[in-house]
Parts: structure tokens; C-alpha cells; sequence
């Protein structure tokens, strides 16, 4: 059965299910567990595994590292993606290395979930969508839903995963409504969601971008373009041959992303089409992604780095040599 | 007048001046948290406001002298105001406007005005520390006699950043002076619950044993108090004998800052969290009764510092100020659209 | 009663005695002489990467880790050969991750600074000076968890204090009351760095002052008060106080890395070291108090150096790793077909 929920409740059902059904499952983080704000998680599992901790990020993640080493399922709570910025050591350089340094005797699952993409007025140091960097990591997981469902079955998926897992949740869709389905639910890693069919053109999008490539994709339909929606789901690891292989039938791709354009996980994924599928393409890949600048605090300005609809339309024509019905006109 | 005034150099002048800069910092927050109401939507992201810390941060930025340089938090009206940054530049840049004083490009939470030495402000707690450490290294090297203030909150000493700037600000003697705004509070932490030093009942301030620096704790509602340990504080490091870690006891008088929501729900401050999170209002009721402002004022006038016509007619003339600042920030332009690429490098 | 026997005999909460004694002998021996012949392999090129010795602060390691049972974890860093070999690692194994092959501990992929022995309790070792300080809280607050006794201890340098999260695992673990024991081997350098030019404040226990844990500082060349201290910590921290913090004053009698040709400081005259060395120190004490004689002590040292020699050998036969674990390593949970 499922029913219509919030994508943060989708989250958070995914953790108590997970809890409630695997003990070493531990849920940390700073700001929670206050008497009112998580009494459910304090009631249901008691404050040994449910903590409260100080602004000490590198203690936090080093200490999730340790329980992980230690058998234990740690989640933590960062709130804003930015925050684990203070913590890279262990993010990137202790958590994802252990089980590789040890020739494979221990590992470290973990899941760091971490809010991104704030752009409702937070400037620039709690806006990023900072996910592309970490795609460099071996050993690291990314997720990344842009659904509700996928929200749930994702932070389950991040619990049971033997790896460390940066699970990216979006916080302008935090409020989003979705059928979820109750219960345990699973969506696997790596497999990415075909949201819409279309022979002419594929466009790969993640996050809040997903839908602002779907609403797109109507706009164009209604121009007589058929577009392909692909969110990849996880960035790593990447499902390669989704994306291939839609491109194989459109020949064209469009890479939709709220992250800056250099270094990116649109700059990774072009790459790889170009790379293993150049033959498959009939014209240039597009990359329609935030500028490169800090997120201004100004709205028109914030408004202006960020992609959108119109620019996903106008990308989507361009690659394919067309022009707009109205433009037409 | 009593004699530790006198003893700190704080004329009549001087302390009215002092209870205007914090009558100055209190009117403009209340109009940022009434912005809220009176213009739904003006002000978008975060703002984290400094009523309840306007004798803290005015008796510590009344030792400094021209030259000295101040870094601060998200929390960061207070400071520029009483280091005389334009009310209005400052307004208009918490409403996103092109006059703003960075231009709309930092909002709120990230204030910068070069010229009066306020260095500027990080989100992130406790990166600001070591950013004013680097100031004061500089200071030190440019043998001109300024001190760096450095202030941040109790949350922040958690952070690895306090404690590695503070080492290394002992080591090399630098001039600068760390206050920590100890409101007792991160967010909906209580800061027993996150410190081993409060959980056992300590100051915070003996942390700087750690790093082999004079701690101290003053009550931070007392602007003469603060003033008087902040300025010792700033005659030691301007003397080259190193740093301080002064804790100032404050209470914040709004909640953490206005409520978190993605767009189109409307923003507002909630109830603070004593009341809301933890039901102690007798803990904020306590707290209003000990306000700062009124409280300052009412010495002033008591001590026959200035009347209380004298007293009325700054809070009137501040009234009219910030009034004019919500005018000024409200009638502004937006900055244009493609500005937004204007400073992604100097 | 060969070094190894003495070895599991060696029991926390009690005075050093002629057995413990014995014990302590042949591990700082087998770390000096395998030490060494590392710092000679590394000359001859047959170790790989960067080798950082503990010549000089075995005392520390055998101390300590001949106290700890198998299911309490360490944790180490940069320095850790004396720490796994203390704790109970095959030198055979050892060696061979030194030489990045497939008999390797960590099947070559560690090397000298990632050293990890789940087997034998030996849970991690880090390169980042520091990183591996949170990490043994992690291992305590699981032990919490699960009600048991296991402690763990972490080993840093004097370096690791002045990173940030030295203060903020200090403060997690007083808050939260971990049994963790943590143990600074200030051998007085970072680097090449002494340690008055990182800071003002000369005692690690000094730093932890402020928190309320249990602190001391003992000479870590002196083997035996480094045992004693040591127990009275463990015992606390296996009836789950803590967090304990032991400093061990120590000397590197070698360079920071092999082949550091140690600039920045005077070498020790040979009388000076003769004060100081945990081995002779060990010694001449255990053969005042009737533990040993002069036969004891040399067999010590040849069963080291006949160990050592065939771990030089085994590791020198083992192949290298099959390049195809590359992949299989990367994530956790993958196996090849
Ligand atoms: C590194 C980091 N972690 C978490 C946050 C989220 N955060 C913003 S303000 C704040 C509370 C800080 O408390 P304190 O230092 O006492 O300052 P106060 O807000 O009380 O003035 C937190 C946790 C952040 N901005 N940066
Ligand atoms: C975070 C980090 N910074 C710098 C280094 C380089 N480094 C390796 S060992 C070392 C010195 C550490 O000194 P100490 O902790 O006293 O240990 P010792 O080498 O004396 O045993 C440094 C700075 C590192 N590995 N990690
Ligand atoms: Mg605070
Ligand atoms: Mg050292």
C-alpha cells in the first residue's frame, strides 16, 4: 500500500523501519533528540542510539567511522551537505579508504545524510549541490532521490549498504508530497528511473532537477519533441547503461544539473557518454547547469545562476538544431 | 558616575554614546523580526539576531580604536552598527537589494564592511575563528599596533577550528581577543548538553587552559563589565603579551533565527526554545527581566548619566533611523539578474 | 619459556613480575630488530613507500598492548609496525603488507601507515595525523552498546594534539563518558618539528586539563612505570570509565621516515641513549630484581632476530597481489563471480 507523503517523512519512516528492524542501527547528529523535536526516535530506541551531538563534525564522522569499524550502522545527521565540509578527512579520506587499506578485512557502513541545494535565499555558504566532488572517491556511494518513494527506499537501501553512503536529500523538496510505499521498501543502488519515454532527444537529470526536466519535457512535447527523463538516482554508482542506451535510440543528450558546470556530475556523465557512446550521438551533448559562481543572496540574481525550465527548453532545442513552435510563429 | 567608569575612560559622553549603539542594535532587530509581517517575503533564507547580546557586543567594540579589526558569526548585525556602518546599507542588504552593503550578494548572514574594519562573517561555526586568528597574524606583521576582535558563540567551541586557532594564537602571541558569546544555547542544544565543561558545571572559559591563555567569564548584560575585561584584554594583546579568551554570559532574547522552510511558506520567528523546546519560560521571563537595555539604561539615568528625556529622545531619534532604514531597503531595486556573475573572481 | 609463551602470560592489574617482565623483553625486541631490518630493506629498496620506525618507543607499544585482549580494539597512525607487532600480529604478515604483497596483512593494499588485523584486535591505523582519534571513540560508544568490556586505545603522536579534533573528541569523550584510553607518545617532534614551536603548552596532559578525565604523564622509556600506569587505566576503563588519557614521554631514536637525515636536531651521544633506551632500561632493572640473567636476555634477542629473518623470508616469497582485488576491494560486498 502506499500513501501520499511528505519526502522528508519519507526519509525519516526509512530510518525507524530500519532501526526498528536491525539494533545496530545508530541515528546522531547535532540539534536532535531534544525533548520535543524527535521524541518518537528517543521513545522508540532510547538515547544510546539516538544522540545528540555537539558541533564537532570531524569527531561525529570519525566517531561514526569507529562505531562502523566497530559492527555498528551508523546515520548522521548533518543537516546541510556544507557542514560535512569541515569533516573531509574522515568524509573522504577515512571513511571510504578502510575497507580497500585493509585488503578487505573490515567495513564502514555509514550513511551521512546531508540536506543540499538550499536556494531560497541561504547565500552562498548553505546552498551548494556539492554531491559532483565526491564522485572522485572510490569506495564512497552517492545518493541522490528526487521522489518521495525513492527517498525512503534510498536512505533503506544507504542503511543496509556495507559502504559508506553520502545520502543527498534535496531541501527545496523536503515538503514535496509522493505516494510512498509502506513497509520496507527498497530501491536498489545504481539503477537508474526512466521518468519518461521519448525517441528524440534523452535528458539526464538529478534532484529537484528531475522535475523541472519533466515539466520541461511537456513544454517540448507540446512542440512535438519527445523527451527521454532519466534520474540516475545514485551517482555511484552510476547506471552507465540506462543512459547509453537511451541515447542510443535519441541520439541526443541534454545533462540537467543544479551543481556548478565544472567538476560536476553532468561533467562526469558527459564524459562517459562521450567516452562509450560517441557513435550513438548525432550532435554535441548539452550541459545546462548552475553557473559557476557562489549562489548570490538576491533572489534575481540566485535566480539567474540556477537552471530552470526555460533553460532546459531552450537547451533541448538547441541540440537539436529546432526552435521553439512559438518562436516559429 | 562610579569610579570604574572613570577608570576606563567611559565620560558621559562616552556612555550615552554606548547606550545609543545599543538602543541602535535593538531597534534594528526588531525591525528585521517585524520585517517578517510588514513586508511577507522581503526578507528570504536565514537571519540570526544579537537582542540580548547588545551590551556585549557594544562594551567590547568600545575598547577598540581606529585601525582595530572585527570578525564575526551569522549572527552579525550587532557589530557593524556600532562600529558605524549605514543602518540603511545594512537593511537593504538583509532585503537582497542592489544598495545593499555587499550588494544583495551576502544577505543577512554574511555582513562585510571593510572600511569600519569589520572584516566579515562565516555560516559555517567556527570558521570564522581561524579567519581572525590569520587577521591578527597580519596585524602582527604589520606592527601597527591594531588588535583583532574575534567573536563567537559557545557552539563554536566545539568545533577543531577553536581549538587549532587558539593554540597556534598563543603560541605567536598574536594580538587579537577572542569572545565567546556564551548564550547557553545552539540552536535547540542547551549547552550542558554538548559541553563537558558545562555538563560539569564549569565556566567555559577554562578551556583556554588548554592552550596556556587567560580565560575569563564576565556577565555580557554589563557593558561597564565588559568593557572593562575586554579592554584589558585588548591593551594586552595590543602590547604584544598574546591573547584572551574572554566568555561573555549573554541571553538571546529570540529564538535561533526565523523559522526554516522552503519557499512559498512563510517565514516567522517562533517562540524561543526555552519555551518552545525545553517548557521553561520562567528561564526566559528571568532573562527579560535582566535585558540588557533596559537595564542599562536605567543605571544611566540612576548614576545621573543622562536623563530620562535624554534617554527618550535617543530611542526616539533611533526610532526614526531605522525606520528610515526599512524605508531605504524597501523602496531599493533588486540587484539586475546577471550581476550575479560580477564577483566570482577579484 | 620461550618470548611468546611469556607473552600470553602477561596479565593487567599487577606489578611488573619476572614473567610480565620477560614478556615485555622479547616484544621490544622483536619491534627493535624488526625495526631495523625494515630501516635496512627500505635502504635496499624492498620495502615500498614511506617507512616511519618506533626505535626508541618499543617500551610504549609492548607495555601496553601485551596488557589488552584480542576483542579490544587499537587504533594507530602513522607510526604503527611496534603497535601491530605488540598487539599481536604475525611478523610473517607484517612484512609482507611492508612489502605490498599478497601474505600481506592488509593483502598489500595498507602498506606501513594503514596496518589493520581484525584477527588480532588491531582495528585500524591512519596516515592523517589524528584522523584515528574520533574513530576509537566510534569503537567505544559500539562497546557501550553491546554491554561490553572491550576498551579501546588509540595511539598518537604529540603532532595529533594541535589538530582540531584532538578537542573535539576530548570533549565528546568526557561528555559521554567513553572508555577509551587514549595514549600520546610525545616523543617531542612533529615531523621535524619540535614541539615548543606548535605550541606553548609542553604536557598533552596539560591540554586536557580543562576536562575533567583522568590524565597522567609517565616516562615512556621506562617500561615499567608505563605497565603500571597502564593497568591502573585499563582496570577503570573495563568497569567502563573513561575517558583516560596516558602521555608517554618518549625519544625516536631514528629520523621522522626512513632516510630522513635528521637536520633539525643533535643525535644523542651513545651514553645518553644507554639512559634512555626502554631495552637496556628493562634489562638492567630485570636483572637487578633477579628476573632475568644475562641468558635470558640474549635468548630474547636471538629468538627476535631468527623471527624477524624468516619473516624477511616469507614475505620475500609471497607474490604480489592479483591485480583483479583492485576492483573488488573498492566497495564492500563485491565479489567477483
Ligand atoms: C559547521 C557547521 N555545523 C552546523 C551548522 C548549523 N548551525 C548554524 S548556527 C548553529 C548554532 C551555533 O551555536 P553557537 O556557536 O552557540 O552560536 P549562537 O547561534 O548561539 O550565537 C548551528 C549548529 C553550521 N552553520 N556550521
Ligand atoms: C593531517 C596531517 N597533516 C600532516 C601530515 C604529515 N605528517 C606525517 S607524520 C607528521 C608528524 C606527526 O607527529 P606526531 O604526531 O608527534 O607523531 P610522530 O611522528 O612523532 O610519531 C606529520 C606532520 C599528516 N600525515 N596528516
Ligand atoms: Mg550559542
Ligand atoms: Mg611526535
Amino acid at each position: 500500500m502506499a500513501r501520499e507523503l511528505p519526502y522528508i517523512v519519507a526519509i525519516n519512516e526509512a530510518i525507524e523501519f530500519e532501526m526498528a528492524r536491525d539494533e545496530r542501527v545508530l541515528y546522531f547528529g547535532q540539534n536532535i533528540a531534544t525533548p520535543s523535536a524527535l521524541e518518537p526516535f528517543m521513545d522508540a530506541f532510547g538515547g544510546d542510539r539516538v544522540r545528540l551531538t555537539p558541533i564537532s563534525e570531524t569527531a561525529e564522522i570519525g566517531m561514526a567511522v569507529g562505531a562502523a569499524l566497530a559492527g555498528l550502522r551508523p546515520v548522521v545527521e548533518l543537516y546541510m551537505s556544507e557542514f560535512l565540509l569541515v569533516a573531509m578527512d574522515q568524509v573522504v579520506n577515512e571513511a571510504p579508504r578502510f575497507h580497500a587499506m585493509s585488503g578487505g578485512q573490515v567495513k564502514v557502513p555509514l550513511v551521512l545524510k546531508a540536506g543540499y541545494g538550499f536556494t531560497a535565499g541561504w547565500a552562498g555558504q548553505h546552498t551548494g549541490s556539492i554531491y559532483g566532488m565526491f564522485m572522485g572517491v572510490p569506495g564512497l556511494k552517492i545518493a541522490l532521490p528526487s521522489t518521495a518513494a525513492d527517498a525512503k527506499g534510498l536512505m533503506a537501501t544507504s542503511i543496509r549498504d556495507d559502504n559508506p553512503v553520502c545520502f543527498f536529500y534535496h531541501i527545496l523538496l523536503t515538503l514535496e508530497h509522493g505516494e510512498v510505499p509502506e513497509g520496507e521498501y527498497l530501491v536498489p543502488f545504481g539503477v537508474a528511473d526512466v521518468r519518461r519515454t521519448g525517441g528524440d532527444v534523452t535528458i539526464v537529470a538529478t534532484g529537484w532537477m528531475v522535475d523541472r526536466a519533466l515539466a520541461a519535457a511537456e513544454r517540448l512535447a507540446a512542440d512535438g519533441v519527445e523527451v527521454e527523463v532519466i534520474d540516475p538516482r545514485t551517482l555511484a554508482p552510476l547506471d552507465t547503461a540506462t543512459i547509453l542506451e537511451s541515447v542510443a535510440k535519441t541520439g541526443h543528450l541534454v545533462l540537467v544539473d543544479q551543481a556548478t558546470r565544472h567538476g560536476g556530475a553532468s561533467a562526469i556523465i558527459a564524459a562517459e557518454v562521450a567516452d562509450q557512446g560517441f557513435d550513438s550521438l548525432r550532435g554535441p551533448i548539452k550541459q545546462i547547469t548552475a553557473l559557476d559562481a557562489t549562489i548570490p543572496y538576491s533572489e534575481p540574481m540566485e535566480r539567474f545562476v540556477i537552471p530552470d525550465e526555460d533553460k532546459i527548453v531552450a537547451g533541448v532545442h538547441e541540440v537539436l538544431g529546432s526552435a521553439p513552435v512559438a518562436a516559429k510563429a | 558616575m562610579s569610579s570604574d567608569q572613570e577608570a576606563h575612560g567611559l565620560d558621559k559622553d562616552r556612555l550615552s554614546w554606548m547606550f545609543k549603539q545599543m538602543v541602535r542594535i535593538r531597534e534594528f532587530e526588531e525591525r528585521v523580526k517585524n520585517t517578517f509581517e510588514e513586508h511577507p517575503g522581503a526578507i528570504r533564507g536565514h537571519t540570526h539576531l544579537a537582542d540580548g547580546a547588545e551590551a556585549s557586543i557594544v562594551g567590547s567594540l568600545a575598547t577598540l580604536r581606529g585601525g582595530d579589526q572585527v570578525l564575526a558569526t551569522y549572527r552579525c548585525h550587532g557589530y557593524p552598527l556600532a562600529l558605524g556602518s549605514d543602518a540603511n546599507a545594512m537593511m537593504a542588504e538583509i532585503y537582497g537589494k542592489k544598495t545593499g552593503i555587499c550588494g544583495g550578494y551576502g544577505g543577512s548572514m554574511h555582513l562585510v564592511d571593510v572600511d569600519r574594519g569589520f572584516l566579515g562573517t562565516s555560516g559555517i561555526v567556527g570558521a570564522g575563528i581561524p579567519h581572525a586568528t590569520g587577521a591578527a597574524w597580519a596585524a602582527q606583521i604589520r606592527k601597527q599596533g591594531q588588535v583583532v576582535l574575534c567573536f563567537f558563540g559557545d557552539g563554536a567551541s566545539k568545533q577543531g577550528a577553536f581549538a587549532e586557532s587558539l593554540n597556534i594564537a598563543s603560541l605567536w602571541k598574536l594580538p587579537i581577543v577572542f569572545v565567546m558569546e556564551n548564550n547557553s544555547y545552539n540552536v535547540v542544544t542547551r549547552v550542558e548538553q554538548e559541553d563537558a565543561n558545562a555538563a560539569a558545571g564549569e565556566p567555559l572559559a577554562i578551556k583556554a587552559k588548554a592552550f596556556s591563555m587567560p580565560g575569563v567569564t564576565i556577565d555580557g548584560g554589563d557593558p561597564i563589565e565588559v568593557h572593562g575585561v575586554v579592554g584589558a584584554a585588548v591593551e594586552r594583546a595590543r602590547s604584544g603579551e598574546g591573547p584572551t579568551l574572554v566568555e561573555s554570559k549573554v541571553y538571546r532574547l529570540s529564538a535561533h533565527g526565523n523559522i526554516i522552510a522552503p519557499p512559498g511558506i512563510p517565514l516567522h520567528y517562533p517562540e524561543h526554545e526555552a519555551i518552545a523546546v525545553f517548557g521553561a519560560p520562567e528561564e526566559y521571563e528571568a532573562a527579560l527581566r535582566g535585558d540588557p537595555v533596559p537595564r542599562f539604561r536605567a543605571r544611566l539615568i540612576g548614576e545621573g548619566t543622562i536623563s530620562a528625556e535624554e534617554a527618550d529622545e535617543i530611542a526616539a531619534t533611533v526610532r526614526q533611523e531605522m525606520q528610515a532604514a526599512v524605508d531605504f531597503a524597501w523602496e531599493s531595486q533588486l540587484p539586475d539578474a546577471a550581476e550575479a556573475l560580477n564577483h566570482v573572481y577579484a | 619459556m620461550t618470548g611468546k609463551d611469556a607473552e600470553a602470560k602477561a596479565r593487567p592489574g599487577v606489578a611488573l613480575d619476572a614473567q610480565a617482565a620477560l614478556a615485555l623483553l622479547a616484544t621490544m625486541w622483536r619491534i627493535r630488530v624488526f625495526e631495523e631490518r625494515v630501516g635496512v630493506l627500505k635502504r635496499a629498496d624492498e620495502v615500498y613507500g614511506l617507512m616511519h620506525l618506533s626505535v626508541g618507543q618499543e617500551g610504549v607499544a609492548a607495555a601496553i598492548c601485551s596488557q589488552l585482549d584480542v576483542a579490544d580494539s587499537v587504533y594507530s597512525g602513522h607510526r604503527a609496525h611496534g603497535h601491530a607487532i605488540a598487539k599481536g600480529a604475525p611478523l610473517n604478515r607484517i612484512m609482507a603488507e611492508l612489502m605490498g604483497r599478497s601474505d600481506g596483512l592488509c593483502r598489500g593494499f595498507g602498506g606501513s601507515m594503514h596496518l589493520v588485523d581484525v584477527e588480532h584486535g588491531l582495528m585500524g591505523a591512519t596516515g592523517v595525523v589524528g584522523g584515528n582519534i574520533p574513530l576509537a571513540l566510534g569503537s567505544a560508544l559500539a562497546t557501550r552498546l553491546r554491554g561490553g568490556k572491550e576498551v579501546a586505545v588509540v595511539f598518537f603522536g604529540d603532532g595529533a594534539v594541535q589538530a582540531g579534533h584532538f578537542n573535539e573528541s576530548i570533549n565528546l569523550a568526557s561528555l559521554w563518558g567513553l572508555p577509551v584510553i587514549l595514549v600520546c607518545e610525545n616523543n617531542g617532534f612533529a615531523e621535524f618539528t619540535p614541539r615548543s614551536a606548535h605550541t606553548n603548552v609542553e604536557r598533552v596532559s596539560d591540554v586536557v586539563a580543562p576536562y575533567g578525565l583522568m590524565r597522567e604523564t609517565v616516562d615512556g622509556n621506562d617500561v615499567a612505570a608505563v605497565w603500571e600506569a597502564f593497568g591502573r587505566f585499563l582496570e577503570l576503563a573495563r568497569r567502563g570509565e573513561g575517558p583516560l588519557l596516558l602521555e608517554c614521554l618518549t625519544y625516536r631514536l631514528r629520523g621522522h621516515y626512513e632516510g630522513d637525515p635528521t637536520q633539525y636536531r643533535e643525535a644523542l651521544a651513545a651514553t645518553e641513549w644507554q639512559q634512555r633506551d626502554p631495552i637496556t632500561r628493562l634489562a638492567r632493572h630485570g636483572t637487578a630484581a633477579g628476573w632475568f640473567d644475562a641468558e635470558d636476555l640474549e635468548r630474547a634477542e636471538r629468538e627476535a632476530r631468527t623471527e624477524v629473518e624468516a619473516a624477511v623470508g616469507f614475505a620475500r616469497l609471497s607474490p604480489y597481489p592479483d591485480v583483479e582485488l583492485l576492483e573488488e576491494l573498492v566497495y564492500a560486498g563485491r565479489r567477483k563471480p
